[in-house]
């Protein structure tokens, strides 16, 4: 319905028959508890959403969950419900429900207007994307 | 950041955190006395109603599922009751009960988020849910399981815990098994152990005196039970009326500050919807337990202190594992997952007491069940001019306190109504103005 907003639930569909046996793929709504709540007991976990950086639109992006860890909080809570993946971080970090590893892979949007499908250069992305989850799990000692 | 100008001082927040959506409040102090309150919501409504224009009359479950991620099911029921009243179909026994269980997985999961996660850190002097962890981490390691009891509940009769599929008008995709739902009782009596917990958790905190004289406004069910699904709209002052009476009884304004319909009662004015006066109107027709601990806790059979709504949200939640517990119990799986429901030219009209109050859909059906009009009044939007009135007398108490107590006062009281701005429209931002008319040598 956020258009560009939608491409993690995209990402999700594209790769859902590619992994290896045993990994979940779950569509979450960015409500930290649920977040947090998925993590627990993960060995790895791979976040995909959509992010505005002022990066080209499609530009996917990675971070590690190390490197999120050091950032500030934010002042400002950007999701509907105030809270987000950062807060969520810290809540798994302080409920000890942190995975082992953490992943963000978050492809750059522009339109995040009422709508019922990422614009282009977001759909453009999607199979890259798929790809790279596929390749952080491919990766992972079994 | 606070700005001085001369015998003006304005204090902005840049973000009113733990509230869900984005939007703004303006508070204005003029002479030492409150001038203005106002809620400012300044993101377009969603354009759902516009969205539902045009499609099949199967469709709205799904769609206005999407307008909330924590009260979903509050928007597919209000749909489907609205749907069913245009087509003439009437959804009755274990397909009913199981609408009841699925919201009392709703009420749990809902309310359980507001009261631990946002509201709790108001009352115990942290910044966050975040700081509470680690200060009182079984409690919040508690709330987490509850929250989860609520959401597998959901996922279970639903589907899914988010915008769930099951739900359809005339009843269900597919209903679950007798089997399927007493393997989940012991969940839920654990939940319930949780609850309790919890309730008496909150009840420890302190709260400010602070009472409303609100019309209080729940809906009313026929057979006897809390209100959740359906029946008639009463209040504590003989305020009466059928779903299809409620828009002829209520003026929705647009008002210049926000882009969210603020709704009153015609010649009554604004009133009061969600758990305070649920429980206000029927505490009686709490389960026993629930009673217990609303007796515990504190709690008279009218509760009119905004502030002690976080108790009041707790006594729900006992409530919703009680019923989820007594539904599973007496469930007798039905013959068929769904009544037909062909659709004919007509209007329908149906609500629910969504976690954070009465939520009321009307539909226009052309003959082929196509949608010629949807109309949705969600309860936040009826609370605004209710949050706005609390926000004048509070400030009005509290003009001596300085303006970061003010503003943490101002805050904490929002969020005593649970707010789903992204219901009505979307919030953030605090902004205190005080001044005096008088001229100052300053500048």
């Amino acid at each position: 319905m956020r258009r560009d907003d939608g491409v993690g639930p995209a990402v999700a569909e594209a790769v859902r028959d590619r992994l290896p046996a045993g990994v979940r793929v779950v569509t979450l709504d960015g409500e930290p508890t649920r977040i947090v709540e998925t993590w627990a007991g993960a060995d790895l976990a791979v976040v995909v959403d959509a992010v505005r950086t002022g990066a080209p639109p499609g530009t996917l992006h990675r971070w590690d969950g190390a490197s999120l860890g050091a950032l500030a909080p934010p002042t400002h809570p950007g999701s509907s419900h105030g809270l987000g993946l950062r807060e969520a971080l810290a809540l798994g970090r302080a409920l000890d429900r942190l995975p082992d590893r953490l992943v963000v892979l978050a492809v750059e949007g522009a339109d995040f207007g009422p709508g019922d499908r990422p614009s282009g250069a977001v759909v453009a992305a999607i199979p890259a994307a798929a790809a790279a989850v596929a390749a952080e799990f491919a990766d992972a000692p079994s | 950041m606070t700005h001085r100008a001369g015998a003006s001082r304005t204090l902005r927040v840049d973000a009113l955190t733990r509230v869900e959506g984005e939007g703004a409040m303006y508070v204005e102090i003029v002479d030492g006395r409150v001038a203005d309150v106002q809620l400012r919501i300044y993101e377009p409504p969603r354009f759902f109603e516009g969205f539902l224009r045009g499609r099949a009359h199967t469709e709205p479950p799904d769609i206005t599922a999407r307008i909330c991620g924590i009260c979903p099911v509050a928007y597919q029921m209000s749909a489907c009751l609205a749907i069913e009243d245009a087509c003439g179909v009437q959804v009755t026994g274990p397909l009913a009960e199981l609408r009841r269980l699925i919201f009392c997985g709703e009420w749990i999961e809902s309310h359980t988020l507001h009261l631990a996660f946002l509201h709790a850190p108001d009352f115990l002097g942290v910044a966050s849910a975040v700081e509470l962890a680690e200060r009182d981490r079984p409690a919040l390691e508690r709330a987490l399981r509850l929250k989860k009891a609520g959401n597998d509940l959901i996922e279970l009769v639903g589907g899914r815990a988010i915008h769930p599929v099951n739900p359809k008008v005339g009843g269900f995709h597919r209903a679950p098994s007798r089997e399927e739902l007493l393997a989940f009782a012991d969940r839920l009596r654990h939940a319930r152990d949780d609850a309790v917990a919890t309730a008496a958790w909150v009840a420890g905190f302190d709260f400010p005196d602070f009472e409303v004289d609100h019309e209080l406004v729940a809906l009313s069910q026929d057979d006897g039970r809390y209100p959740i699904l359906g029946g008639r709209l009463v209040s504590d002052r003989g305020l009466d009326l059928a779903a299809a009476d409620f828009e002829g009884a209520v003026a929705e304004e647009q008002v210049p500050h926000s882009t969210a319909l603020h709704a009153r009662l015609l010649e009554r004015g604004n009133y009061l919807v969600g758990p305070l006066a649920r429980y206000s109107l029927h505490h009686d027709r709490l389960s026993p337990l629930a009673r217990e601990v609303a007796a515990a806790a504190g709690l008279g059979p009218v509760c009119r202190n905004p502030f002690r709504s976080i108790i009041v949200r707790a006594v729900e939640v006992v409530y919703a594992c009680d019923e989820a517990l007594a539904l599973i119990d007496a469930y007798e799986e039905p013959d068929r997952p769904a009544l037909d429901v062909p659709p004919r030219a007509g209007t329908g009209f149906g609500w629910t007491e969504a976690p954070r109050g009465m939520l009321w859909h009307r539909y226009d059906l052309d003959a082929d069940g196509t949608i010629r009009h949807a109309r949705i009044v969600p309860p936040t939007s009826q609370n605004q001019p209710t949050i706005e009135h609390d926000l004048f007398h509070l400030t009005e108490h509290h003009l001596a306190d300085d303006d970061d107590t003010l503003r943490h006062l101002a805050e904490q009281a929002i969020r005593n109504y649970d707010p789903c701005i992204s219901c009505a429209t979307h919030f953030l931002d605090l902004q205190v103005v005080r001044r005096t008319s008088e001229p100052c040598g300053g500048s």
